[in-house]
C-alpha cells in the first residue's frame, strides 16, 4: 500500500471517529488560552476622563427671567368683526399678546363657499367596491397617515386642513369676496409605510379612489336666523303654531303649553339641560370626522399614545370652539406628563379644525354647545 | 538552476512585499495567502520546501458551504497535503485564518470563521501535526478575497487559509 | 273627541320629552379614535443677536434646532419665507395670529449673546393655537465652540416638551469609519455628534477595528482591535484618546464587548478552540466569569438597562436566534421564533424592547420586538442591514447599511421605531457599527 493511501486511510478513520465522537471529547486546547488582563483601576479611569476636552456647557440651565411687561403697540384699531360671536382666547401667561392684534382668520369675511365636506358622512361614496389600482397610488411613501388615503393633490394646490375650491374674484359681486386659493388635503396613506411593508399590495384596498362630494349640508347659521326667533316663540306659549286646534280652551291651552314647550325646548338656549331632537348619528359622525382630521398624533411619545384623554369644550353658535373652555376632564393609561401631551394634541385638533366653525345644525345648538370628546389613540399606535 | 532559484527568491520577495502592504496583518505571510496568487509563474518548478510551494502546489485553503464548518472530501484532501508538508517542514508553525462571506452579521461571522479555522486545525491534528504548532484566528467577513455579491464570490470567501509562520529557512 | 285629541297630544308630547331625555343627558359625547400622523409644523425664526459678536451664532443656532426637529420626522419647519411676523426682540409680544395664519403650531424664539468666548442662549417655545408658552424657557451658558451643543439642548427641550419623550439631540455616536475597496477596507474609530457634525478620529487604520460601544456615561468606548494580530478588546477614553488592552492572550479571540449599566462590568465573547462563548469581566479587577458553555456560537450580548439580564444570540438551536438569560449566567430563554435568523440584539434604554438584525429569504432587516419576543416588527429591508443601536430616548435606531456588489460600501442610517423617517446619516467616509452615547450632561 502506498504511504499516501495509508495516511489517507488513517486520516479518514480519525476524521470519522472525530465526527462521530467529537462532540463528546474535548478537543485539544489551544496553546494559550488563559485570559490575561491589563488592570485598570477606577482611579486611572477617573484620571483619564478628567482632562477631557469638550465644549463647556453649564450643566444646569438657568431659568429665564420674566419677560418685560409688554406695552400695547400703537396699531390701528382692528377691523370690526362681522360675526357676532367670537371666542376670545385667554391671554397668554408670559408674553402678553398684543391686545390690538385681531384674530386674522376671523376678520376675513368668509366667502359663501360650501365648507369642508365631511368625507365620511351619510352620503354613500361611489359604490365601486372592486379594488382598483390607483395610478397615483403613491410610488413614494407619503409622509402622512390619515384615516383614509388621500391622493396627492394638484401640484399648485395649497395644502390645508380644510378642502376649499378655488374662488376667483367676482367682478360684479355685491359683497366683496376674499380670493380663495384652492386648497386640498395633503396626500396621505392610510397606514404607516415602512421600507419593510412598502412593497405590499395597497391596491387591494377597497377604498374608492375618488369619493363623491357629499351634498352640501344646511350651511352654518347666519348671524340672525333661527335660534333667537325660536326663543321668542317659545316664550309666547299662548300662540302655538303647530296644534290644529283653532279655539283655545282651558285644557287645550294647557296641552298647547306643554306641546309648545316640548317642541321648542330644543331651541331654548337658556335651558341648562339640553333637550329637543338629538343630533343624528350622521351629524355626530361628521363632527367626529372633522376633529379627527386635525388630531395629529404623529409627534406624540409612545407613552402619550397609550393615554386616552377626555376633553370638554364649549362651542359658540357658529360652531367655533371657545379655546378658553377646552379642558381635560380625565385621562387613563399614561403618566400625567403623557396626559398633558395627549391633551395638548387634542386641544390643537379642536382649535385648528374648529377655526372656521364645525358644521353642526344650528337648530340643535343646545345639543352641541357643550361637548365631551374622548380621544382614544389605541388604534393609532401601530398603523 | 541558479537563475531559477533567483526567480523563486524574487517571486517570494514580491509576494512578501505585497503582503506587507496589507494593513491588517503584520505577519510576513499575510492574510489569506493573497500574495501567493501573484506568484503564478511555473508553480511546478517551485522548491517543494518553500512557502510558495505550500500555497500553490499543496494548496493553502479549504472552502466551506453556506453557514457550515464541516470539511468536504476535497477540503480533507487539501488538509492531508498540508499535513504531509508540515510533517516534512517541521520548523513551521501555522495560523489558520477562518473567513465567512458577507451574508451574515459581523459577530456571528467571527464565530463562524473561528469554527471553520478550528475544523481545519482539528483535522491537521488528526493527521499527526502537534496542536501547539497551529493557531486559529477568525476574520469573519472583514477580509473577503472576492468582492462581488453573488455565490461565485461568496464560495471563495467561505474559507480557512493556513498561513505559515515562524521559520523562513525553506 | 277634543279630549281624545288632547290626550293623544299629551301622550305625544310626553313621548317627545322622554325621547329627548333618553337620547341625551348632559353634554354631547363623542369618541375620536382616528387621527392623522403627520409632522407637526413649527417655526424657528433666527434667534435675536443681543451682542454684535452673537450675530453669526444667532442664525446658525436656529438652523441646527430646525435640523434637529425636522430630522426626527415628527416636525416640519414652516420656512422663514412664509413668516409674517419677524421676531425683533426676544421679550417682545408674540403675534399668535401671524403664526396661526401660516399654520405654525409651535414657535421657538431665542436670543444669543457673546462675551469673550462665553455664549449665552435663551429661548422660549409656544403652543401657537393654544396661545400659551411652553414650560421650557431656559438659558444655557457655555463657550462659543460649544454652540452646536447648546442648539441641540434647546431642540431637546422643545422636542421633549411637545412629544413627551426625552430628547436625544445632545448626544454622540462612535462608529467605524471605512475607506478603501471591499477587499482592502481600512477601518478606524471615529466619534461624531449624532447628526454627523464634529467628526473626530480616535485610532489610525493600521489594524482592523470593530464594533465600538459607549460606556453608560459616554466617556469611554469598548471596541475590538486586531492590533495584536488577534481580535482583542480595548477600552479607549474618548476625551483623551488613550487606549488600553482589556483582554489579551495569544491565540485567544475576544470580541463583541458591551458595558453593563454599572460601567465597570463588561460582557463579551471569547473564542477558544473554535467555540465562542460569553464571559463577563470586572474591568477594575480583571476577574472574569464564564456565562455560557455550549458548543454553539454565543455572541452579541447586551445588558438590560437594570443590569439584571443579558440578551444575546446563539445558534444552539441550529440557526441564529435570540435568547435572554440572567446577567450572571444560567438558564437562557429563547425569545425569537419567527422565520429566518436573528442576531445582534440590543436592549432598548427604556427596557421594553429589543432591536435586532434579521436575515430572511436573502434580505436583511432591522426590527424590534418586546423583550418576551412578542410584537415583532421589521422596520427596514435591504441587501444588508445590521447592528442596530438605540438613541438615548429609545425612539430612534441607527444601524449599518451595506450596499451590494464589488463597489459596495457601508453607511449609517437611522429610522424611527415606527419604521418611518428612514434616512442616511452624513459621514465623511463609509461608516459602520454605530453606537449611540447617552444624552450628554
Amino acid at each position: 500500500m502506498q504511504t499516501g493511501t495509508k495516511i489517507s486511510l488513517a486520516g479518514h478513520g480519525l476524521l470519522m471517529t472525530w465526527v462521530i465522537f467529537g462532540a463528546w471529547f474535548p478537543s485539544e486546547p489551544l496553546p494559550s488560552n488563559v485570559q490575561q488582563v491589563a488592570l485598570i483601576s477606577a482611579e486611572e479611569f477617573e484620571k483619564l476622563s478628567q482632562q477631557r476636552k469638550a465644549p463647556q456647557v453649564a450643566p444646569e440651565p438657568a431659568p429665564l427671567n420674566e419677560p418685560a411687561e409688554v406695552q400695547p403697540a400703537p396699531e390701528p384699531a382692528p377691523q370690526p368683526d362681522p360675526e357676532p360671536e367670537v371666542s376670545r382666547p385667554e391671554p397668554v401667561a408670559r408674553a402678553e399678546p398684543d391686545p390690538q392684534v385681531a384674530e386674522l382668520p376671523d376678520a376675513q369675511p368668509e366667502p359663501e363657499v360650501p365648507d369642508a365636506p365631511p368625507p365620511a358622512a351619510e352620503e354613500p361614496e361611489i359604490a365601486a367596491l372592486v379594488p382598483r389600482v390607483r395610478p397615483e397610488a403613491a410610488p413614494r411613501p407619503v409622509d402622512r397617515v390619515a384615516p383614509e388615503p388621500v391622493a396627492p393633490p394638484e401640484p399648485d394646490t395649497r395644502i390645508d386642513d380644510v378642502v376649499q375650491p378655488e374662488v376667483a374674484p367676482d367682478e360684479g359681486a355685491e359683497t366683496e369676496q376674499e380670493v380663495q386659493e384652492a386648497t386640498a388635503r395633503e396626500a396621505a396613506s392610510d397606514r404607516i409605510v415602512t421600507e419593510e411593508n412598502e412593497g405590499e399590495d395597497i391596491a387591494a384596498s377597497a377604498a374608492p379612489a375618488v369619493s363623491k362630494r357629499p351634498v352640501t349640508r344646511p350651511s352654518r347659521p347666519k348671524p340672525q336666523p333661527a335660534p333667537d326667533t325660536q326663543v321668542t316663540e317659545a316664550a309666547q306659549p299662548a300662540k302655538p303654531e303647530e296644534p290644529a286646534e283653532p279655539e283655545p280652551s282651558g285644557t287645550s291651552s294647557a296641552v298647547a303649553d306643554a306641546l309648545a314647550e316640548a317642541l321648542a325646548g330644543g331651541a331654548d338656549v337658556e335651558d341648562p339641560e339640553p333637550s329637543g331632537p338629538p343630533l343624528t348619528l350622521g351629524e355626530k359622525d361628521a363632527l367626529r370626522v372633522a376633529v379627527s382630521q386635525c388630531w395629529n398624533v404623529g409627534s406624540l411619545s409612545t407613552d402619550a399614545l397609550k393615554t386616552t384623554v377626555v376633553v370638554a369644550v364649549s362651542l359658540a353658535q357658529d360652531g367655533r370652539p371657545d379655546s378658553g373652555s377646552i379642558r381635560m376632564l380625565s385621562s387613563t393609561g399614561g403618566a400625567s406628563s403623557a396626559a398633558q401631551q395627549a391633551f395638548d394634541a387634542a386641544r390643537r385638533a379642536i382649535i385648528r379644525c374648529g377655526a372656521s366653525g364645525f358644521q353642526l345644525p344650528a337648530e340643535k345648538y343646545a345639543q352641541w354647545r357643550d361637548i365631551e370628546m374622548t380621544f382614544n389613540p389605541e388604534r393609532m399606535r401601530i398603523k | 538552476m541558479s537563475g531559477l532559484k533567483l526567480a523563486i527568491a524574487a517571486v517570494a520577495v514580491l509576494g512578501l512585499a505585497a503582503c506587507s502592504n496589507k494593513p491588517w496583518n503584520d505577519d510576513l505571510n499575510g492574510a489569506g495567502g493573497a500574495g501567493g496568487a501573484g506568484a503564478g509563474a511555473g508553480a511546478g518548478a517551485l522548491d517543494p520546501a518553500s512557502p510558495a510551494y505550500f500555497r500553490q502546489s499543496v494548496g493553502d485553503r479549504v472552502l466551506f458551504a453556506v453557514d457550515q464548518h464541516t470539511l468536504s472530501p476535497a477540503a480533507q484532501a487539501t488538509l492531508q497535503g498540508q499535513a504531509r508538508w508540515l510533517a516534512q517542514n517541521a520548523d513551521y508553525a501555522v495560523t489558520i485564518e477562518g473567513h465567512a462571506d458577507e451574508q451574515g452579521t459581523r459577530e456571528y461571522n467571527l464565530g463562524l470563521g473561528a469554527k471553520r479555522a478550528n475544523a481545519a486545525r482539528e483535522y491537521l491534528i488528526s493527521q499527526g501535526i502537534a496542536g501547539g504548532r497551529i493557531k486559529v484566528l477568525s476574520y469573519g467577513k472583514e477580509r473577503p478575497l472576492e468582492i462581488c455579491s453573488d455565490e461565485t464570490c461568496y464560495s471563495k470567501n467561505r474559507r480557512a487559509v493556513t498561513v505559515l509562520a515562524g521559520g523562513l529557512t525553506g | 273627541m277634543r279630549n281624545i285629541l288632547a290626550a293623544l297630544l299629551i301622550g305625544a308630547s310626553a313621548l317627545a320629552g322622554a325621547g329627548a331625555a333618553a337620547a341625551q343627558t348632559g353634554p354631547l359625547r363623542i369618541e375620536i379614535d382616528q387621527g392623522v400622523i403627520e409632522p407637526l409644523p413649527y417655526a424657528v425664526p433666527d434667534f435675536v443677536p443681543e451682542t454684535p459678536a452673537a450675530a453669526e451664532y444667532a442664525a446658525e443656532i436656529a438652523r441646527v434646532i430646525a435640523s434637529d426637529l425636522s430630522g426626527t420626522g415628527l416636525f416640519r419647519e414652516v420656512p422663514a419665507s412664509a413668516h409674517i411676523s419677524k421676531v425683533a426682540a426676544f421679550d417682545g409680544p408674540v403675534k399668535f395670529s401671524d403664526w396661526k395664519a401660516v399654520n405654525a403650531q409651535a414657535l421657538i424664539t431665542g436670543a444669543v449673546s457673546v462675551t469673550g468666548n462665553g455664549l449665552t442662549v435663551r429661548f422660549r417655545g409656544y403652543d401657537v393655537f393654544a396661545e400659551k408658552e411652553l414650560e421650557t424657557a431656559l438659558q444655557f451658558t457655555g463657550t462659543t465652540d460649544g454652540w452646536r451643543r447648546m442648539a441641540h439642548k434647546v431642540a431637546d427641550a422643545i422636542y421633549s416638551e411637545i412629544t413627551g419623550e426625552s430628547g436625544y439631540f445632545d448626544s454622540r455616536v462612535v462608529y467605524v469609519s471605512e475607506s478603501g475597496p471591499k477587499n482592502d477596507r481600512r477601518k478606524r474609530l471615529a466619534v461624531m455628534d449624532y447628526d454627523g457634525a464634529n467628526v473626530q478620529y480616535l485610532t489610525n487604520s493600521a489594524s482592523i477595528v470593530l464594533a465600538p460601544r459607549f460606556s453608560p456615561t459616554g466617556d469611554r468606548v469598548l471596541y475590538t482591535s486586531y492590533e495584536s494580530g488577534f481580535p482583542q478588546i480595548h477600552v479607549l477614553d474618548v476625551g483623551q484618546v488613550q487606549r488600553k488592552v482589556l483582554s489579551s492572550g495569544d491565540g485567544t479571540m475576544s470580541f463583541a464587548p458591551r458595558f453593563a449599566p454599572d460601567g465597570r462590568t463588561i460582557v463579551y465573547s471569547q473564542t477558544q478552540g473554535g467555540n465562542t462563548d460569553l464571559f463577563s469581566m470586572d474591568i477594575n479587577t480583571g476577574a472574569n466569569t464564564r456565562l455560557t458553555s455550549a458548543p454553539s456560537i454565543e455572541t452579541a450580548p447586551s445588558f438590560s438597562p437594570d443590569g439584571s439580564q443579558i440578551v444575546f444570540e446563539s445558534d444552539r438551536s441550529g440557526s441564529q436566534q435570540l435568547y435572554v438569560m440572567p446577567a450572571g449566567g444560567g438558564e437562557a430563554r429563547r425569545i425569537s421564533f419567527g422565520e429566518g435568523r436573528y442576531g445582534t440584539p440590543v436592549w432598548s434604554p427604556r427596557g421594553d424592547m429589543v432591536a435586532f438584525t434579521k436575515q430572511n429569504k436573502g434580505r436583511f432587516h432591522i426590527g424590534v420586538m418586546r423583550t418576551d419576543g412578542s410584537e415583532e416588527r421589521l422596520l427596514t429591508a435591504s441587501f444588508l442591514d445590521e447592528g442596530p443601536t438605540w438613541a438615548p430616548n429609545g425612539r430612534v435606531i441607527m444601524f449599518t447599511r451595506e450596499s451590494q456588489g464589488s463597489s459596495g460600501r457601508a453607511l449609517l442610517y437611522s429610522v424611527d421605531i415606527t419604521g418611518r423617517n428612514l434616512k442616511p446619516v452624513k459621514t465623511p467616509d463609509g461608516a459602520s457599527d454605530p453606537s449611540w452615547s447617552p444624552l450628554q450632561k
